[in-house]
């Protein structure tokens, strides 16, 4: 079992400038999830850590060791490709077989081996699957394989590249249990990529946000969530996005348009205030200054399945709210409330600033 | 082939559809006579060669003629040789060509390497180029070295038609590759040569079938350099067809047709077997169908 | 699904000693694989530089040491009336056996796309032609333009002295060949095009109500452009260069009506043994190829690009 440790990884490609220094530090057996947008560079991340890209700069170190010109034969890395990658004129069996034969990952009897296949298999669910090969098999059975030929043979890191992000959404929720399951079981240091934020915060022990190459911001799901170094972030975590409404700082409350004010971390200037729409609540008793209030019109309904995707015109400014509550009607009139806390203030080319308060001047009945 | 499915507007036997067939009739017919004549000559008697046209009685003797050494007395051509002079001859080259050139396409249309494109583009040209501006010098250094008329001799020379296609036939199959097999491969703990012969070589095996067998045609159809670059030991059968009709004496239509179609029936087996790889090995790789 | 634990990852190796293998090394393998590719292409320019060197020297079978003699055979070929006579002949041929066939083989491809059941049958047999060697083409040829014997003159009623390779038709009459042999060539390549084409356009172009016609102007044949022009390519530059089934059909004759370049080299070179003249004459064609193939790329690379935008 290892460590990963990776100190100003850069990576070209050509001439483009793949990773601009990427810094992780993860301790034995941590389940770390890169979280981007395609192009952000999160395979190219996977790759040059297991060795497969030619222009690489910075140090990375697998259970302590350099890595540095070593080959990926020699590194103790286990992949899973995102396209899985699993050898086309070899069985199931054959595939999970390969990395047991190569020699590099100890010595196997014939029978140690299928032992092994077998047990792996059988976790997994795809034991009755060893004689098919990759093209006879469907999506999640052939994901279900590329993760069995990581999990067969030992290795200090593992490498996941958006494994789930070819399987129907039912699947993806299913195989992301499973995969929480196996990931608290198996122990092994696991860097985990993918641009599904749900994903991220069900399998993360800390999720790094990747953005062009760089990672805009590491820590746990919740410090991510509720702290979001930027509107970039912010807005990566949580669908629908996060409300973000432009605001002038005057005296250090921002005032939203016309349709209500916060108070801020700043003096003054421009800011964006956030809320995000599922922190928003739908209110019918008289307003109370413990929590910010808003009151609008109903604009649009959707109605997804058990909760209901409300936009709401807020003197003029729209703001998006999800609820389960379905007595809402279009064009009704509803109040939303919002805790204080959950109420964000960035600047405006996007650095959080911080939470926002009561603004002076309202009566308030204790302290935040 | 299954039923081909109907574009926009076409029905299945319109008048449309049967003038087509009509044409493409007229060609078929002229494509296909030449052939039907071939065989019918080879199958005529000496006397019937000029006598009859299409009404005779057929014989295979010409065919054993040919073949035998009462053939050659008759028209000084040793054929049998000459049918091995070429087999000898284009499974050399091949053989040649595939070792030197599937390493040759792997690094081409795997890596971008500098220089790639002119290397490509250089072996590209030899399929352009005119025979003649090689042979007129080869004819003088072969004598020199004693290369002439030799099977090594022709073996080299026709590197200049067979390692073109394989190069670039095995290029454009290396480039359609996944990279990420042989990556997995890597990681799971296989050399890069390892990975290479485990996981690629296998893709591409149709793609080496397909140049293999369209170079071995080339090489066997080609006849301008064993005519100049040959004498009389390691003649190929191209150069021994055209001796029938100019020994002199007698002109032997029939066996001249015999051993024309024993000298062009290996590579139309071949082009049958390799039918679904034609145009992308004629084409070298720019077009894929 | 799983309620199976699944196994604990064995131990790792712990003799995983990393071997670093440093940048450079890792650089030179796609050359290291090339070397021998690039010895055979050395091996093979080597004859090809001496070539073109031969055209500066007075090289022929008679000359004990042939000394330089710069531009003196070029002067000298250049204003030869036989030269330009082969020059006319290969373009002529070239241009001739080129058009001919592409139109052919365009109809071909077309009907073939279109046809019913004879294109199927006949599809197979279509590239038998080409998998021929060209000199026996030629001599099959041959044995059929014979006046006496031959059957053509039988068939087409011409009687037995009609001389296909005569003063006036031979020229037209090994084009004849070159049109049975490569037509198919350019039928199959056109073919694979039409059928690679996207079916999206043309359906949605015949929900539109467009004719047969206007789809096939504005539709396929931008689209097919760039096969067509490949097989151009291939065609032209390879028919510059002709010689098998013309050499045995009427070696350049009769007097100079077929003797292209490479026929008049090799009565220059190989009959007549001057190497040098042979050379001068390589020389010109590899300078007429040459540019030809630039021109032709870099129209096929403008066809390909305008192809990809229209399909947009």
């Amino acid at each position: 079992m290892g460590s990963l440790s990776v100190k100003g990884l850069v990576a070209r490609y050509g001439k483009t400038v793949a990773l601009h220094g990427i810094d992780l530090e993860l301790p034995d057996g941590e389940f770390f999830v890169i979280l981007g947008p395609s192009g952000a560079g999160k395979t190219t991340t996977l790759k040059s850590i297991a060795g497969l890209v030619d222009q690489v700069e910075g140090e990375v170190r697998i259970a302590g060791r350099d890595m540095t010109g070593v080959e990926p034969y020699d590194r103790g890395v286990a992949m899973a490709f995102e396209s899985y990658a699993l050898y086309p004129q070899k069985t199931v069996e054959e595939n999970l077989a390969s990395p047991l034969r190569s020699g590099r990952n100890g010595t196997w009897t014939p029978q140690q081996q299928a032992e092994r296949i077998k047990q792996v298999t059988t976790t997994l669910g795809i034991d009755h699957l060893l004689k098919r090969f990759p093209r006879e098999l469907s999506n999640g059975q052939r994901q279900r394989t590329a993760l069995g030929r990581v999990l067969v043979r030992p290795a200090e890191v593992y490498l996941l590249d958006e494994p789930l992000s070819h399987l129907d959404a039912k699947l993806r929720a299913a195989m992301r249990a499973e995969l929480k399951q196996l990931g608290e079981l198996s122990g092994t240091t696991t860097l985990y990529v993918t641009h599904d934020y749900q994903e991220a915060l069900a399998l993360g022990d800390r999720i790094g946000v990747l953005r062009e190459g760089r990672l805009v911001q590491v820590g746990t799901p919740a410090q991510v969530w509720n702290e979001p170094v930027d509107t970039f972030v912010a807005r990566a975590l949580g669908q629908p996005e996060m409300n973000l409404l432009d605001a002038e700082v005057s005296g250090g409350e921002a005032r939203v348009g016309k349709a209500f004010t916060v108070g801020a971390p700043v003096a003054d200037g421009r800011v964006q205030v956030g809320i995000r729409p599922r922190d928003l609540e739908i209110v019918d008793q008289a307003p109370s200054t413990e929590r910010l209030v808003l009151h609008g019109k109903v604009v649009l309904a959707e109605r997804l399945g058990r909760s209901v995707e409300l936009s709401v015109d807020v003197a003029g400014v729209q703001i998006i709210t999800v609820t389960s509550d379905h007595r809402v009607q279009e064009g009704g009139d509803v109040a939303l409330a919002v805790d204080w806390d959950r109420v964000h203030v960035f600047s405006a080319d996007g650095a959080r600033l911080g939470a926002a308060r009561r603004p002076e001047g309202v009566l308030t009945g204790g302290a935040r | 082939m299954a039923a081909r499915e109907l574009g926009p507007g076409q029905r299945r036997f319109s008048p449309a559809s049967i003038g087509a067939d009509l044409v493409l009739l007229a060609w078929f017919v002229f494509s296909l006579f030449p052939l039907v004549w071939m065989v019918l000559l080879a199958l005529k008697t000496d006397a019937e060669q000029i006598s009859t046209y299409f009404a005779f009685t057929p014989t295979l003797e010409n065919f054993a003629t040919v073949l035998s050494s009462e053939g050659e007395r008759l028209t000084s051509v040793d054929f049998t040789d000459a049918l091995l002079t070429s087999v000898i001859n284009c499974v050399g080259a091949v053989i040649v060509s595939l070792v030197i050139g599937i390493p040759a396409a792997y690094a081409a249309g795997r890596w971008k390497y500098r220089g790639s494109n002119d290397v490509m583009f250089t072996i590209l040209s030899f399929r352009f180029a005119p025979e003649l501006m090689v042979i007129v010098p080869l004819f003088v250094i072969y004598n020199q070295i004693g290369l002439f008329d030799t099977n090594v001799g022709m073996i080299w020379v026709l590197q200049l038609v067979t390692m073109p296609l394989i190069v670039w036939i095995l290029r454009s199959y290396f480039q359609d590759m996944p990279a990420e097999l042989e990556q997995a491969a890597l990681l799971d703990g296989y050399t890069r040569k390892r990975a290479f012969l485990m996981v690629a070589l296998p893709l591409v095996r149709p793609g080496i079938a397909a140049a293999a067998l369209l170079a071995f045609i080339f090489a066997w159809n080609n006849y301008v350099f064993p005519l100049i670059l040959t004498g009389s030991q390691n003649t190929p059968v191209t150069v021994a067809v055209t001796r029938f009709l100019g020994g002199g004496g007698q002109a032997y239509y029939n066996l001249t047709a015999a051993a024309a179609i024993i000298a062009a029936l290996p590579p139309l087996l071949v082009a049958l077997s390799i039918q679904r790889y034609l145009v992308r090995g004629l084409s070298f790789g720019a077009v894929k169908s | 699904m799983t309620t199976t634990a699944p196994p604990r990852t064995p131990a790792p190796v712990v003799q995983r000693e990393p071997r670093p293998v440093p940048a450079w090394r890792r650089g030179l393998r796609p050359y290291v694989l090339s070397i021998p590719a690039v010895l055979i292409i050395v091996g093979i320019l080597y004859p090809f530089v001496l070539g073109a060197y031969y055209a500066f020297l007075n090289y022929a079978a008679v000359v004990r040491q042939p000394v330089f003699v710069g531009l003196e055979n070029f002067a000298n070929t250049l204003s030869d009336p036989a030269f330009w006579s082969s020059v006319r002949v290969t373009l002529f041929y070239a241009v001739v056996a080129t058009v001919v066939e592409t139109v052919l083989g365009v109809g071909i491809a077309l009907l073939l796309n279109r046809s019913s059941l004879i294109g199927r049958i006949f599809e197979r047999v279509l590239i038998l032609p080409l998998m021929i060697a060209p000199v026996i083409a030629g001599v099959i040829w041959g044995l059929m333009f014979n006046p006496q014997y031959g059957v053509l003159n039988y068939v087409l009623g011409l009687g037995s002295t009609f001389d296909w390779l005569g003063e006036t038709t031979a020229i037209w009459s090994v084009i004849l060949v070159d049109v049975w042999i490569y037509t198919p060539f350019v039928a199959i390549l056109v073919l694979a095009g039409i059928r690679s084409l996207p079916k999206e356009p043309f359906e949605a172009s015949a929900v539109d109500g467009a004719s047969w016609f206007y789809m096939f102007r504005r539709l396929m044949l931008p689209m097919m452009w760039p096969y067509i022009l490949v097989a151009v390519i291939f065609r032209f530059m390879d028919s510059l260069k002709i010689f098998d089934h013309v050499f045995v059909l009427t070696a350049g004759g009769p007097g100079d009506a077929t003797r292209t370049l490479q026929i008049g080299a090799y009565q220059n070179s190989i009959i007549q043994l001057q190497y040098s003249r042979g050379s001068t004459y390589m020389f010109l064609l590899w300078v007429i190829v040459f540019l030809t193939a630039r021109y032709l790329v870099s129209v096929l690379g403008k066809a390909q690009r305008r192809a990809a935008g229209s399909e947009e």
